[in-house]
């Protein structure tokens, strides 16, 4: 008795929805029971009927009675998602993974990149650290979108930049755009002239694979090293608990030894970044 | 238990209706044609349904039937072990799998003859049984030595003593000398092919060789040897709706060998290429399970051999990858 079914999805309230972008939605989930998860590990979202999909959450994992996340249309369960309304019922496995590694942050320089619907997960670390910036000795946000319209969660960047005097925010846009008077050029770009104690920083990035790859080359080029740097990897994830066999990078699964993976740990897989 | 199909002299898994026993089941000769996975892990498992009053607690009464399973051949046994510490140890377990395992009663019994795909010994395995049954039994002239190998296996005994004697001495000799006659043909039958034990550190140095082309030219991506593996445990989960009010969360075996087995949201895909998905296959049982539970995930029972319609034989491959590492 009392055998836990690890496959049921908690039954969840959608109670808000935050339009970010024209791709990207922020879903204020209520579930039955508070689920409490620390920044960076990911939970198993199920749309009834349809199917589940994994995301990190980007809300303050200080907070388990509510859990924000942020989910950008690609795919079935997410076109569907966007469809929804406040008050649909959907449903919550997890937390999964192992989450940001807090402990090798503290006092440390941290550098966050992210990409796209890739500072989702990073707002949740943003979150955490922010909650406690004197354990840190710096706290960096770059971020990159290819557009101004695909900019997330812009109302909070003024209030990140003035956190405390060792945060600081800087973004930027790919291309051109009118009345866009601010940087372009990508993410990468930001990375040029880090004013930043190299071999006291960690850097941890989020956005798609193909910008994971170039940050990581840029990273080691200005002189971080692979034990320096962890990226959140993509692979498909499904039971959440390193039993279906198939979000694998080399012999980690991620969705036990990640989503975020230090570099140093799967340097060696041929063509890691898909 | 395997019951002997005498057209084509080979062993198969069946249920028996109930006693008598047809007189086709048979203890001796070698593994069935299927393995016993689908005991443990269903094809096709309905594992959830949602919402539910009883939320996430699984209701087990009745949901589980027990299992005898007689005539198990080592190379079986040996790969619910493996399986058992994916599914059952570490931080998560998987309840459906951990209690059909618990409610299965292994009799194990020695192979009397080796199929010419077998080839157990290259793993370092033996094919006779040597853990994870309950009791062992190795066909003697005039009946059989019982070996128990858990206390459930010890208390069958005990409960049945009428029914046993001690083993004489030359009945065990019997034992060993088909023991080692056995062993005898497989070392025979597979002197060409490596020993596994030397696979791990040289299939590492082999991830970007060509000769996963060359393997995945011959492949047809039909999934039979991902199907037929008794250690191969991969799952897919979905969902779908059962009535007006609730949904279903099915877990059903998957193949790695599939195009769309890694395939994520945006039509992203790590292993597009079948190249990537053949070798991917080679990696989780000589590399990935090596690092992460200790072992070769892999028994040589020589089953993907047999189900291999464009006739890729492990042996082969493995020979191939040592040959070219020129070790």
């Amino acid at each position: 008795m009392g055998v836990k079914n690890p496959y049921y999805p908690i039954d969840t309230i959608v109670e808000d929805i935050i339009t970010e972008t024209p791709t990207i939605k922020t879903f204020v989930l209520k579930p039955a029971k508070p689920i409490s998860f620390r920044a960076g590990q990911f939970m198993q979202l199920t749309l009834p009927g349809l199917g589940e999909a994994p995301f990190t959450p980007s809300s303050s994992p200080s907070v388990s009675e509510k859990m924000e996340i942020t989910i950008l249309r690609t795919g079935k369960v997410t076109d569907a998602l966007h469809e929804l309304s406040p008050g649909s019922k959907v449903g919550l496995r997890g937390p999964f993974g192992k989450g940001y590694p807090m402990d090798k942050l503290e006092g440390k320089e941290v550098l966050i990149v992210g990409g796209g619907v890739g500072l989702a997960p990073l707002r949740s670390l943003i979150y955490a650290l922010l909650e406690n910036t004197s354990k840190y000795k710096r706290i960096s946000i770059k971020y990159g979108a290819r557009m101004p319209e695909e900019l997330c969660f812009r109302r909070q960047y003024s209030e990140w930049g003035r956190a405390a005097a060792n945060v600081d925010f800087t973004n930027t846009i790919d291309v051109p755009a009118p009345g866009w008077d601010g940087r372009v050029g990508l993410v990468t770009t930001l990375l040029d002239d880090l004013d930043i104690d190299i071999d006291g920083s960690i850097a941890v990035s989020c956005g798609p694979e193909i910008m994971l790859k170039f940050v990581t080359l840029k990273l080691l080029e200005v002189g971080y090293k692979p034990p320096q740097v962890y990226l959140s990897m993509n692979r498909k994830m499904s039971c959440g608990m390193g039993k279906c066999g198939r979000c694998n990078v080399g012999h980690y699964y991620l969705c036990v030894d990640g989503p975020d993976m230090c570099y140093d740990k799967i340097k060696h897989v041929p063509n890691v970044f898909g | 238990m395997p019951v002997r199909d005498e057209d084509t002299g080979k062993l198969h898994l069946e249920r028996p209706e109930g006693f008598p026993l047809p007189q086709t089941c048979d203890l001796g000769g070698y593994r069935t044609v299927e393995t016993l996975k689908a005991l443990g892990q269903l094809v096709r498992c309905p594992v959830a349904e949602y919402p539910s009053p009883e939320g996430d607690e699984l209701a087990t009464e009745g949901k589980f039937p027990a299992h005898i399973v007689v005539g198990a051949r080592a190379c079986d046994v040996n790969a619910m072990t493996m399986v058992d510490k994916v599914q059952v140890e570490g931080e998560f377990e998987d309840a459906f799998y951990r209690i059909r395992r618990e409610k299965m009663f292994v009799i194990a019994a020695d192979c009397t003859e080796c199929g010419d795909s077998c080839f157990c010994n290259l793993i370092g395995k033996k094919p006779w049984p040597e853990g994870g049954y309950d009791l062992a039994v190795s066909k003697v002239s005039g009946g059989f030595i019982i070996e128990a190998g858990s206390e459930r296996g010890e208390q069958a005994v005990k409960d049945n003593e009428t029914l046993f004697t001690d083993a004489h001495e030359s009945h065990v000799k019997t034992r060993e000398e088909n023991r080692e006659r056995v062993m005898g043909r497989l070392q025979e039958n597979n002197r060409d092919f490596p020993e596994a034990a030397v696979m791990p550190e040289i299939i590492r140095e082999a991830l970007s060789d060509e000769i996963w082309d060359e393997i995945a030219a011959r492949c047809v991506e039909c999934g039979a040897c991902t199907n037929i593996c008794p250690t191969c445990y991969c799952f897919m989960l979905y969902d779908q709706e059962k009535d007006g009010e609730r949904s279903q969360r099915i877990s059903t075996w998957d193949s790695c060998q599939v195009t769309g087995y890694a395939r994520m949201a945006g039509m992203l895909n790590p292993r597009a290429r079948l190249a990537d998905r053949v070798k991917h296959r080679y990696y989780h049982k000589y590399d990935y399970l090596v690092l992460s539970h200790g072992e070769i995930f892999c028994t040589g029972c020589g089953r993907c051999i047999d189900a291999c319609s464009a006739g890729i034989d492990m042996r082969d491959v493995l020979k191939r990858i040592r040959a070219k590492a020129g070790k």
